[in-house]
């Protein structure tokens, strides 16, 4: 995995899991929307991604998960409350890692991810 | 024999006979004996009544109590050869209203909650139990209505709702919190060079979040549930969910106790994973808390650790570690204790903490 995706708006998170990604070796694009977030998609080729539920101002992240979907790009839902998730996001049945968790953790979850994707 | 307040029962019969709106009590057995038993239970429940008759255009009411004057504010001959729905108004369920609807067509016994309006144009909620009546020949005669005011449940249940929103509001920005904390924690480690020492840090800092976490949807009551918090601070050491064993009552501590407990069982499972039950393939931790009278005589929590299936365990470790030393120096504070002993199959711990009286 060399290009990762992150969509987070808590700056600190965002900086810890880029660095967390940059130490595994991989390069990690930061957005903070969703509108960013395909900009990124569409520069960039991308093996995974990090999305955080919920944006702000009710903004969520399914219409990336819906594309990275559509692209059968792997991919970690990191959020603090699954309840709040939606019901569009759940029925993805991606794999969810509850925050707080170690950016490591996230990081080798994605790895894990990414290994049985190519595998399937 | 005296009538009490059965006389107003019987001046909605004679009203109604009077009105000619067909409710005879002759012709609907209502007479004799258990006509005046009818009488007297009708005028004193507290349960509003009413009785409508299907046969007569728009199904008027035919009959209503005392309790359902005073529920409703209408007296009896404003209601009275009126069809029920004048209780209805602008803020009135109309999916409720459609299923009323439907048991009256079908004939259908139903209950359902609607929010109703009174003379004066206040609401109140009511839990309308409806049901056909029929004759000896099995016609359709009457529909009878219960309508219990039931706001104040109405009420609870939306404070109950409120709190509980709250509460989980809450309960994610703490998380977030704690998340944010990780981030400047590893970050901080980075730039420092200091990885293990930040790994250390936010390791500790985690397990507090968790054990405060399940707190706080309790906070109403002041203390906390032990074996809650418990079982989420040693939840990430189990993944799979089957080293622990969990064992304990609904018994209770205050919120001060956390983290020191919080963070001794964090080191526990810390030492576990290194050393202990959770380095060896189907080794399990036996968890038991209760409360007992300590030595001092005070009531006291007790949490035991029984580590089993572990690699043996041949003579007591010389170097307790800074994380033990940091969980009993905590303890300290509390009043509290720990307890460790090195047996051949596994770690035996004991946290003790007083509890306020």
């Amino acid at each position: 995995m060399k290009s990762v995706l992150i969509l987070e708006d808590e700056p600190f998170i965002a900086m810890d899991l880029q660095l967390a990604f940059e130490d595994a070796g991989a390069e990690a694009a930061v957005t903070v929307s969703c509108d960013e977030a395909f900009a990124a998609l569409a520069e960039r080729a991308i093996d995974g991604a990090v999305l955080d539920v919920n944006l702000g101002h009710g903004e969520t992240c399914e219409p990336i998960a819906v594309e990275l979907r559509k692209r059968r790009i792997p991919f970690l839902l990191h959020t603090g409350d699954l309840d709040r998730a939606g019901e569009a996001l759940r029925d993805f049945e991606a794999p969810i890692m509850a925050k707080p968790s170690g950016s490591d953790d996230v990081v080798a979850r994605l790895f894990e991810l990414r290994g049985t994707h190519e595998t399937a | 024999m005296q009538r009490g307040d059965g006389g107003g029962a019987r001046d909605t019969f004679d009203q109604a006979q009077q009105t000619g709106r067909g409710f005879s009590p002759e012709h609907d057995n209502f007479e004799g004996s258990s006509g005046l038993l009818f009488e007297q239970a009708m005028a004193q429940t507290r349960m509003a009544v009413c009785l409508s008759d299907p046969r007569q255009e728009d199904d008027p009411i035919v009959f209503c109590n005392k309790a359902f004057e005073k529920l409703t504010g209408y007296r009896q001959d404003e209601v009275i050869g009126r069809n029920c729905r004048f209780l209805q108004g602008p803020k009135t369920n109309q999916a409720q209203v459609a299923k009323l609807r439907e048991a009256i067509r079908t004939e259908d016994v139903l209950v359902v909650e609607l929010l109703n309006y009174r003379k004066d144009g206040s609401t109140f909620w009511n839990a309308l139990h409806l049901g056909p009546i029929y004759d000896e020949q099995g016609e359709l005669r009457y529909f009878f209505g219960s309508q219990w005011d039931v706001t104040d449940i109405h009420l609870a249940r939306a404070e109950e709702k409120h709190a509980k929103a709250m509460a989980r509001e809450v309960s994610h920005r703490l998380k977030n919190v704690f998340a944010v904390i990780g981030g400047i924690v590893n970050i901080t480690g980075r730039a420092m060079d200091s990885r293990s020492v930040s790994n250390k840090i936010n390791e500790r800092v985690q397990a507090l979040g968790r054990a405060y976490e399940p707190t706080l949807d309790e906070a109403a009551f002041g203390t906390i549930e032990v074996g809650q918090a418990i079982r989420s601070v040693l939840s990430p050491y189990d993944p799979e969910g089957d080293r622990f064993i969990f064992e304990g009552n609904g018994a209770r501590t205050e919120p001060n106790a956390v983290s020191a407990m919080g963070l001794t069982l964090h080191e526990l499972a810390t030492n576990a994973s290194k050393y202990g039950a959770l380095s060896a393939e189907g080794g399990t931790i036996a968890v038991s808390w209760h409360h007992e009278e300590d030595r001092h005589g005070r009531q006291a929590l007790i949490i035991d650790w029984k580590e089993t299936g572990g690699p043996a365990i041949t003579q007591t470790p010389t170097s307790t570690g800074t994380g033990f030393d940091i969980a009993e120096r905590l303890l300290a504070y509390s009043r509290g204790t720990l307890d460790r002993n090195w047996e051949g199959d596994g770690l035996r711990a004991r946290i003790s903490l007083p509890l306020k009286a």
